[in-house]
């Protein structure tokens, strides 16, 4: 049985539904991220399992309890947020033991347990500051150490790198896994960011206008996404508007230019959308592949890989060449002949 | 700056500080010839010696006081809710909030005396309707003062974070709400005194004794006296601010709310 279950859980706004029909089973241990635009109802999904909404419709079980209707302060359930919320009249400490004081726990065992917590978050002196003498990464580590003080069910991030530069975000991110892997606890995190969501994540449920698109581990979601709006959320993503030159063989067509795909073409289809990342993509030919001539419409040097814009007959596609002393970078207006192997093409429609 | 530049802003700096403080130092000078031919606080005294001065001192104190827990009783959780609950509502009730100001004061009594001087709610002479009244008339200054402070800090979140720490809406208001915009209920609560204090048409309609009507019997009677209270009045409020920064002091993270008065 799952530990924290949502079931049909829907969430009307006056006839606007923010949710619709959003089921979700997790796993104890597990960190399942919500990912999607703004809008998506990924927060709203949070916000029902940390009771700050009650669901239009369904239900929402913990550890075999339902918990449709229970006040967020009878949960038992972690929460950090974007803005931190630390408590600005309190020290960092006492922010840390604002909830064991609150179950009424022995002074000695809130000190023992706060002490505990600055040193997960790696932060043993800074007991005594005031969150305003915290840099923002301090003031998000010392939120986390008071969600998982109480020791709760299920804790449950908000967008909780949003706000913070990207190296302290990046380095955080590591963090917060790090916690988690070490805590064990059952985590949800909300996030815009796709590599986020991929980096931390056991699984990753996708969302889009108040729906679950797809649900499935970073692994299998970046490369076998079941929509075009997974396929174009997680990453960059070429489309190909193509010809169907023969379904049953999977060969197609860019103007002249045929190639071969290894996934289904729809029998009797006259066009199809072809999906190809820009990383499949390779400068020169490669035996067995697929090779394609384009135009060269822009280069552009970003470190590690050069991103390289081509016109293949109506579409421009986006290659990432690894940035290689070897690499001999095309120019502007030169053609290009590029390769990828027919199972990098994903056919939509 | 440029030199005419600092000039002009010591000009303007110190004609403001003459504009406030020349009428306040005639008065005090004029309150200390209360004894012929020499300088000595005889008005002070005189005033201070006096009963009918402790008595209704002590009146408006009084009424000052209970206007504030009234006040601050209604108006922190209602701007609390309306923040955290109902933010559609907030400017109709700002709006309510300051009708105190276009409603002069003598239109107002008259509308108690004639509402409250019949059955079924004949209390024109109790003290409750007085401070019913009072409470009133401060609206405009506890309720910005403490939706000021609200402003300042992120209710929503913070009651929610509480919440989620097992908090209930006791321990969220006392522990977490209430510390956080301690010095804009001060700023509210010492508004609120400095207007009761000073209230006179209330207070002599309603037949109840205070400082004001007392201070304006006095004017008709004496000379050095009333200028020594005005002085004494002016203390009193300037006391009042100075305790607000003093207790607003230190208050980590906390944003100073101005009080005028």
């Amino acid at each position: 049985m799952a530990f924290l279950s949502i079931q049909h859980a829907s969430k009307t706004y006056a006839r606007n539904a923010a949710v619709e029909d959003f089921n979700l089973d997790v796993d104890k241990g597990e960190l399942v991220s919500f990912l999607g635009p703004s809008g998506c109802g990924k927060t709203t999904t949070l916000r029902m399992v940390a009771g700050f909404e009650i669901p239009t419709v369904g239900k929402i079980e913990l550890n075999g309890v339902d918990i449709t209707n229970t006040p967020p302060n009878r949960r038992n359930v972690g929460m950090v947020f974007q803005a931190y919320a630390l408590f600005p009249n309190m020290s960092v400490g006492d922010n840390i033991g604002f909830g064991l004081k609150i179950a009424k726990k022995p002074k000695q065992e809130i000190a023992e347990r706060v002490r505990e917590m600055l040193g997960l978050i790696k932060m043993p002196d800074l007991g005594n500051r005031f969150p305003y003498q915290l840099s923002g990464g301090q003031q998000q580590r010392v939120a986390l150490a008071r969600a998982l003080a109480i020791s709760p069910q299920v804790l449950l991030l908000d967008e909780p790198l949003s706000a913070l530069d990207a190296k302290i975000r990046v380095e955080l991110r590591y963090e917060i896994r790090r916690i988690q892997q070490q805590t064990r606890i059952t985590t949800i995190y909300v996030t815009h960011d796709q590599e986020e969501a991929l980096t931390l994540s056991d699984r990753v449920v996708v969302m889009s206008a108040g729906k679950i698109e797809q649900i499935g581990s970073p692994f299998d979601v970046y490369n076998f996404p079941k929509t075009p709006f997974v396929a174009s959320f997680m990453g960059t993503l070429n489309q190909l508007r193509s010809r169907v030159v023969d379904a049953g063989s999977g060969k197609l067509a860019l103007g002249t230019q045929e190639f071969r795909t290894s996934a289904p073409v729809k029998a009797g289809a006259t066009d199809a959308l072809v999906m190809l990342r820009p990383e499949e993509l390779h400068i020169g030919v490669q035996e067995g592949e697929n090779h394609l001539i384009g135009r060269v419409e822009s280069v552009a040097f970003l470190g590690s890989v050069v991103r390289i814009h081509l016109k293949l007959g109506e579409s421009v596609v986006t290659l990432d060449a690894l940035n290689e002393r070897k690499l001999v970078l095309p120019k502007v207006g030169d053609d290009l002949t590029v390769s990828f192997p027919p199972h990098a093409c994903w056919v939509m429609g | 700056m440029r030199r005419g530049g600092r000039i002009w802003a010591w000009f303007w700096m110190v004609l403001g500080i003459l504009y406030f403080f020349l009428p306040l130092f005639a008065t005090f000078w004029f309150s200390l010839h209360a004894k012929k031919g020499v300088l000595s606080f005889l008005a002070y005294e005189n005033i201070l010696r006096s009963r009918a001065f402790v008595y209704n001192f002590s009146a408006s104190a009084l009424w000052a006081v209970l206007t504030i827990v009234v006040g601050v009783l209604i108006f922190v959780p209602t701007a609390y809710v309306i923040r955290l609950r109902v933010p559609q509502f907030r400017a109709p009730v700002e709006f309510i909030t300051l009708l105190p100001f276009v409603t002069p004061a003598i239109v107002y009594v008259f509308a108690l005396v004639r509402t409250f001087s019949r059955p079924p709610l004949l209390i024109v002479d109790t003290p409750e309707l007085l401070i019913a009244a009072y409470t009133i008339l401060c609206m405009p200054y506890m309720y910005s003062a403490v939706d000021t402070g609200l402003r300042a800090i992120d209710v929503r979140t913070l009651t929610e974070a509480a919440q989620s720490l097992g908090g209930g809406w006791g321990i969220i208001l006392f522990r977490v709400i209430l510390p956080n915009i301690r010095v804009a209920i001060l700023s509210g609560m010492f508004l609120s005194f400095a207007i009761v204090m000073g209230e006179m048409i209330l207070a002599q309609y309603l037949v109840k004794p205070a400082f004001a009507p007392y201070m304006a019997y006095l004017m008709q009677q004496k000379a050095y006296e009333p200028a020594a209270l005005a002085v004494i009045s002016f203390a009193l409020t300037w006391a009042s601010m100075g305790i607000i920064q003093f207790v607003g002091r230190g208050v980590p993270g906390q944003a100073q709310v101005a009080a005028g008065h």
